[in-house]
């Protein structure tokens, strides 16, 4: 079954219990939000402690900044997003679904929203939605979780983990859309499905969202893309969290999760973004961390300074030309950063900030200044 | 002497423990102060307040495990581990006994700090403004060289310093260099007028 494309339609769903978790185990279903995160233990871990109380957060924020995936998923397929939702509320024994949809992903909400207004009483009613405010950090887990009790989308410490107390203190799965999407086809086909999302970006003539299978290449991505816009210099693989890769070592690789993961690459959220070779790697690498600093819900001294003072590093090469003593603290710094944040902020946007000092070697050694503000 | 260097050692370590301990309490307070200068960075606060805990713990054993095994003494292992179980100075071991077994609560914690979440640990860190005082105490009263000179001296001084941290701390307040980023950034996520 495909992901989009297919008719989206609501049927009765299958029997499904607790035997749903080994087969999600059997065909190493990950989670699709970025982190990668096995999915059945994160299943398991909840169906322990739930006593007819779990509640199942149905996550559709995506404020990567690039990715567009989910919402598409979200507005072609809702029935099947829905699906997975109650499949999961079944085998998690919960109480209480949230549809956790950005704020400004209008269509995708409308779309859900009709989708449920089709199903079947006793389903609906378990079903709540919450507007995700649209900022960066509001998508992880512990973000979701503290918006819905509290109504702040920062992230808190963990532990406690959303599965041991979560919406409500209740045992809590906060899952991505296109995952429950893929359960939900898991559930009705009996097999895996052979596919995933992602949103390509850049350099190439029709930007957006594709399904793509393990076996095809970054150079067939583009190629359903509508082929290259220009020349390309890198690619970068799974977003603002994700790794740089030289162009002429990413063509020929292959968007498969355990291929990806043999070469310490992942497909976080999805997003393969292509700089074209006409972009400066320094200046957009400089401006991406500002972002991420600026994204920081300044909750520890490690990522509120600690990023804010890399960004400003890389903005000085970017600004002023490369000098060996802002890239001796560039490497510094991110070493010291990382392991360090209150939440995974920092961990992400500094191991993103290492794979541009490790492919954009030379050009941030011999950078010359030149305006970032024209480039980033 | 063969017997008295049992008894010897548990004194010395009794009374070097007190002094690392103390310096261990200032070390963290002046971390919470945010304390540093170009040449002493903050870091080495914390790594000195980190690895002085452990050598204290170490001297603290030491003390425990001498003044057990002496023979003269005759403590016995539950003396040294349930407080006022001991027929020798009840009251005085007693609160050793406390102390001791509030410092092994904050260093376990400390130790598994990432498994247990930062709330609880640092509410457990706490209990320090607690184990330092009962273990001064228990030091003044049944420390052996109490009133010799240079111990009320080593005692005195680390009262001082300790003393003056904390009043450092006090007066400081609870101030927050993240506060205002946190609160703006706080802002921008708060939607609970629209909930």
């Amino acid at each position: 079954m495909a992901l989009l494309g297919a008719p989206d339609t609501s049927s009765p769903l299958p029997d499904v219990d607790r035997r749903l978790i080994d087969a999600i185990e059997r065909f190493r279903l990950v989670g699709r939000g970025g982190a990668g995160f096995p999915v059945a233990t994160k299943w398991r871990a909840v169906a322990q402690r739930s006593r007819g109380n779990a509640v199942i957060v149905v996550n559709g924020a995506e404020g990567e900044p690039r990715s567009k995936k989910d919402r598409v998923l979200m507005a072609a397929r809702p029935h099947l997003v829905l699906d997975g939702a109650f499949i999961a509320a079944r085998v998690l024994r919960a109480r209480r679904i949230v549809l956790y949809i950005g704020e400004r992903h209008h269509a995708a909400r409308d779309a859900m929203l009709r989708a449920l207004a089709q199903r079947p009483e006793p389903e609906r009613a378990l079903v709540g939605v919450s507007a995700a405010p649209a900022r960066y950090v509001a998508g992880a887990e512990a973000a979701a979780v503290h918006f819905l009790n509290e109504g702040i989308a920062t992230p808190t410490n963990m532990p406690p983990y959303p599965f041991e107390r979560g919406v409500g203190d209740a045992p809590t799965l906060v899952q991505n859309v296109e995952t429950l999407a893929h359960v939900a086809s898991l559930v009705r086909t009996g097999t895996a499905p052979s596919t995933a999302l992602i949103t390509i970006a850049g350099a190439v003539a029709r930007p957006g969202v594709l399904e793509v299978d393990s076996q095809t290449t970054i150079a067939d991505a583009v190629q359903m893309g509508g082929g290259l816009a220009g020349p390309a210099r890198a690619v970068l693989v799974g977003g603002y969290f994700g790794t740089w890769v030289e162009a002429s070592q990413a063509w020929s690789m292959s968007l498969d999760p355990s291929a990806m993961r043999k070469r310490g690459l992942g497909l976080g959220c999805g997003v393969i973004g292509l700089l074209p070779i006409s972009r400066c790697p320094v200046c957009d690498t400089a401006g991406i961390m500002r972002y991420l600093a600026a994204e920081s819900s300044a909750q520890c001294g490690p990522c509120f300074f600690g990023l804010r003072a890399l960004a400003d590093a890389c903005t000085r090469v970017a600004e002023r030309g490369s000098n060996p003593d802002d890239l001796k603290r560039l490497h510094r710094w991110a070493a010291e950063v990382r392991g360090r944040g209150a939440c995974k902020h920092p961990d992400g946007a500094v191991l993103f900030l290492s794979s541009a000092l490790t492919v954009f070697a030379d050009d941030f050694a011999g950078h010359r200044a030149h305006d970032a503000r024209q480039s980033a | 002497m063969s017997n008295s260097i049992l008894w010897y050692t548990t004194r010395g370590a009794g009374a070097v423990t007190l002094i690392l301990l103390s310096t261990v309490v200032v070390l963290g307070i002046l971390s919470t102060l945010r304390v540093q200068s170009a040449s002493w960075p903050r870091f080495l606060t914390t790594a000195l307040h980190r690895n002085l805990a452990l050598l204290t713990v170490v001297f603290l054993v030491l003390h425990i495990v001498t003044a057990v095994v002496d023979p003269f003494t005759n403590l016995g292992w539950a003396a040294a581990l349930i407080p006022f179980s001991s027929y020798y100075r009840r009251l005085w071991l007693g609160l050793g006994v406390i102390s001791f077994e509030l410092l092994a609560a904050i260093v376990i914690t400390s130790l598994v700090r990432g498994v247990l979440g930062h709330r609880a640990w640092r509410a457990i860190h706490w209990l320090t403004y607690a184990a330092w005082p009962v273990g001064v105490v228990h030091g003044l009263g049944t420390g052996t060289d109490t009133l010799s000179a240079w111990m009320l001296a080593i005692t005195a001084a680390c009262v001082a310093a300790v003393g003056i941290a904390i009043v450092l701390r006090i007066s400081a307040g609870w101030t927050d260099p993240l506060a205002a980023a946190r609160a703006d950034f706080q802002s921008s996520v708060d939607r609970r007028e629209a909930r």
